[in-house]
């Protein structure tokens, strides 16, 4: 299982990888949620930082379950 | 309440009518000149980046058989903008010639204009709410904060 944790991010980490793009995204996504939301720009700018961490936190996270699902079994 | 004028004389589906065609226009509309751009500059931003990404292909709205693409009945949410690079990319489509699907850039570029579609709907509907019911967004801003 720990080569499976190494393999699954030296692959995130690749450059070659196009989840890099992922990135810019979800940032965007962020910011126009949380722009619908509030109206002052430091509450958007603030929640949509906490918005774009969690959820790519979480993303990352369910993505190291699902490829140690499919590499150990 | 469809159609009526409030807050100041601007009407609700005007407004949800213009973010439609323009994203971002319907908070100009209604006197939001800030949020307008900034919605304007992210969701124009995301299809123009979907489709350099893509490498232009990504905006067809059928696929090689004939059916209507999935994909861009989403990115039809961000209405104008998709409307006029539609042409362009199919344009491109046709002289990529054989197999476009088979690229993961491409499929990341889909997913950008897509994305750029839903988030305009939600720009939509903000922009009706704000002015249809008010008082009612202050509420719920109220209660996000505490």
């Amino acid at each position: 299982m720990g080569d499976a944790l190494l393999n699954f991010f030296s692959h995130l980490l690749s450059l070659s990888n196009p989840f890099w793009l992922y990135y810019p995204l979800c940032a965007v996504a962020a910011v126009v949620y949380k722009a619908t939301k509030f109206d002052d720009p430091k509450k958007i700018a603030k929640s949509a930082l906490h918005f774009f961490l969690s959820v790519t936190a979480g993303m990352i996270v369910l993505a190291a379950v699902f490829y140690i699902l499919n590499r150990v079994f | 309440m469809n159609g009526q004028n409030l807050a100041g004389g601007a009407s609700p589906v005007a407004a949800l009518v213009l973010a439609w065609a323009i994203p971002g226009a319907g908070h100009v509309y209604a006197g939001r000149w800030g949020k307008g751009l900034l919605f304007f500059g992210c969701i124009v931003g995301l299809l123009v980046a979907g489709m350099l990404i893509g490498g232009g292909t990504v905006i067809i709205h059928r696929d090689t058989q004939g059916h209507i693409e999935l994909w861009w009945m989403a990115q039809m949410g961000a209405g104008g903008p998709t409307v006029a690079l539609t042409p362009i990319s199919e344009y491109l489509a046709a002289r990529a010639g054989g197999d476009i699907y088979a690229n993961r850039y491409r499929e990341v570029g889909t997913l950008y204009a897509a994305v750029a579609g839903f988030l305009n709907v939600l720009v939509m509907m903000d922009a009706y709410v704000k002015l249809a019911y008010p008082h009612r967004r202050r509420d719920d801003e109220e209660k996000e904060d505490s």
